[in-house]
């Protein structure tokens, strides 16, 4: 009896052992599906903006519709970015002087909100509303494109489609996404100094005095680079998922939704890696 | 000519065709005949170029066109124009820019010479006064049609129809049938017609091939396959729930659990 109770407990000990095993083996595959996915996506992401760059150097392009994608995408976002900034210079303005008041240093206020605004929430936010709006429609676009076989078509009829299609909004995206971003620091600094002016009771000559005074050259600069490459993300992020969309309504569906997430990831990742290189030289 | 030789091409691990061998003759229409699915778009992508073979080659006038550069291939597309399944027109063009698109981009012809061209083909297939209609507003009729009018507009020695008469009612598919065949015997043409509707491919072929597993599996004139003994090919014309293609696909099914 002992025998037998020894054996079923060894036995229970190696079916759970087993069991650990499998579940383990199961986890370390779909971990492995999500990096093959992840770097096949990284890959094809790349390859399409080498590609596009290529394009661009050796292909006509058509400035025509790049004229009409850089309305589609910067003009009919400016009510947007106009709101976020606003909004963003307020409260901006209004944490800075809650903490600032206690040294009784809130003529500051418009150094913090000039530089935050210009180095970063300008640019970045900017980029995250364009890439919710615009880069959701360039995937869905491209998308539909695909699942009719219109971009089947362009190639019979030996189109480029990267020429044709991407170039254009890449480059639209590129400069919509700096004259944006110019607009964003403006309308956040003046949210900033409503604020100052109309609550804190900050002299208006002096909160312009000091935004100047604070901002260099460098500081405007640094996050209109950001704002260029954020553009570039957004146009080749909603171009590759669109081309990739397969199976009707649903895959155009999915294809922009992965446009919209994977696009404000890369935004929040090349951000940082930008501002530790400005950072450091 | 069209040789096609030994072609294999799989999707996710699914194989779609298997060594596929056909040869299309200059100036005849070659119906290739088989079920949703059995990889017959997959072939006339495969002659556009626009899919790549895994293994196998297609040659076009002896050119095999999987050796050719980009610029090369664009060329040899110029020589072929293709009517894809729901037309594949662009949504956000007029009817003139559909179907004048290869000359407004390949050549240096005026406005007023493209519009002339696009008027006289459109005409061809029907129609009239439409170019600056967008597809929109058109029905699933006129847009096969614009899209064949915009797959002959640069004169193609070679024409591709994938499903021409899909989704449409009898009497505009027959209308579709009448064009193929009056694209045949005014421009002389090289035409491939892919086709699951056995009145459409009785009309129009000169020969019948018929895809069945990644292979062809019968070829021959419109009554040879019609009195053919394949049982294969017999419950596929006839349209028969019951046979050895449903039993093979019973099979299949049943061994995948």
């Amino acid at each position: 009896m002992g025998d037998l109770n020894g054996f079923q407990e060894k036995l229970g000990a190696q079916y759970s052992m087993v069991r650990s095993w499998v579940s383990l083996r199961r986890w370390l595959a779909t971990l492995g599906h999500y990096w093959i996915t992840f770097c096949y996506q990284a890959g094809g992401i790349s390859y399409l903006f080498i590609d596009t760059l290529i394009a661009i150097r050796k292909t006509s392009i058509r400035w025509g519709e790049t004229v009409s994608q850089v309305y589609k995408i910067g003009v009919t976002s400016f009510m947007l970015v106009f709101f976020t900034s606003i909004f963003t210079g307020m409260v901006l303005a209004l944490q800075a002087a809650y903490q600032l008041r206690l040294f009784a240093a809130e003529q500051f206020t418009a150094h913090l909100v000039s530089l935050s605004v210009t180095r970063e929430l300008g640019p970045v936010l900017t980029a995250m509303v364009v890439a919710g709006r615009v880069g959701a429609s360039i995937a869905a676009e491209l998308g539909t494109m695909k699942v009719t076989e219109q971009i089947d078509a362009l190639k019979s009829m030996g189109v480029n489609p990267v020429r044709y299609l991407v170039v254009p909004r890449f480059l639209a995206a590129v400069l919509a996404l700096f004259i944006l971003a110019i607009y964003a620091d403006v309308v956040g600094c003046l949210g900033g100094y409503m604020i100052a002016v109309f609550k804190l009771g900050i002299s208006p000559h002096l909160y312009i005095k000091r935004t100047l005074q604070i901002l260099m050259i460098k500081d405007v600069m640094t996050g209109l680079i950001k704002a260029l490459f954020f553009g570039g993300v957004i146009a080749t992020v909603g171009c590759y998922y669109g081309f990739n969309a397969e199976g009707g309504a649903e895959g155009v569906g999915k294809a922009t939704t992965m446009a919209v997430v994977t696009a404000l990831i890369m935004i929040i990742a090349s951000d940082a890696f930008f501002t530790a290189i400005f950072y450091f030289f | 000519m069209i040789e096609i030789q030994g072609l294999n091409k799989s999707f996710g691990g699914q194989d779609v065709l298997k060594g596929l061998d056909l040869t299309i003759r200059t100036g005849e229409t070659l119906v290739i005949i088989g079920r949703s699915g059995c990889g017959k778009s997959v072939l006339l992508k495969h002659i556009l170029g626009i899919l790549e073979p895994e293994k196998g080659r297609i040659l076009i006038d002896g050119v095999d066109i999987s050796a050719l550069t980009l610029r090369d291939l664009d060329q040899l597309r110029s020589k072929i124009g293709m009517l894809f399944q729901g037309a594949a027109l662009f949504d956000s063009l007029t009817v003139e820019q559909n179907v004048g698109f290869a000359l407004y981009e390949h050549t240096q012809l005026s406005r007023s010479e493209v519009l002339k061209r696009v008027r006289e083909k459109l005409w061809m297939v029907g129609l009239e006064d439409i170019e600056n209609l967008m597809p929109a507003s058109l029905s699933g009729g006129m847009k096969k049609r614009v899209g064949l009018a915009r797959a002959i507009c640069n004169d193609p020695k070679i024409i591709l129809y994938d499903e021409p008469t899909t989704g449409l009612d009898p009497i505009n598919a027959d209308v579709i049938n009448d064009l193929i065949l009056r694209m045949q015997n005014r421009l002389n043409v090289t035409s491939i017609v892919v086709t699951h509707d056995m009145t459409s491919a009785y009309k129009v072929a000169n020969r019948i091939a018929m895809l069945y597993d990644g292979k062809i599996i019968g070829l021959g004139t419109p009554d040879q396959i019609r009195h053919t003994t394949s049982p294969v090919i017999q419950q596929f014309i006839t349209g028969s729930a019951l046979g050895p293609i449903t039993d093979a696909q019973r099979l299949k099914h049943d061994q995948n659990g």
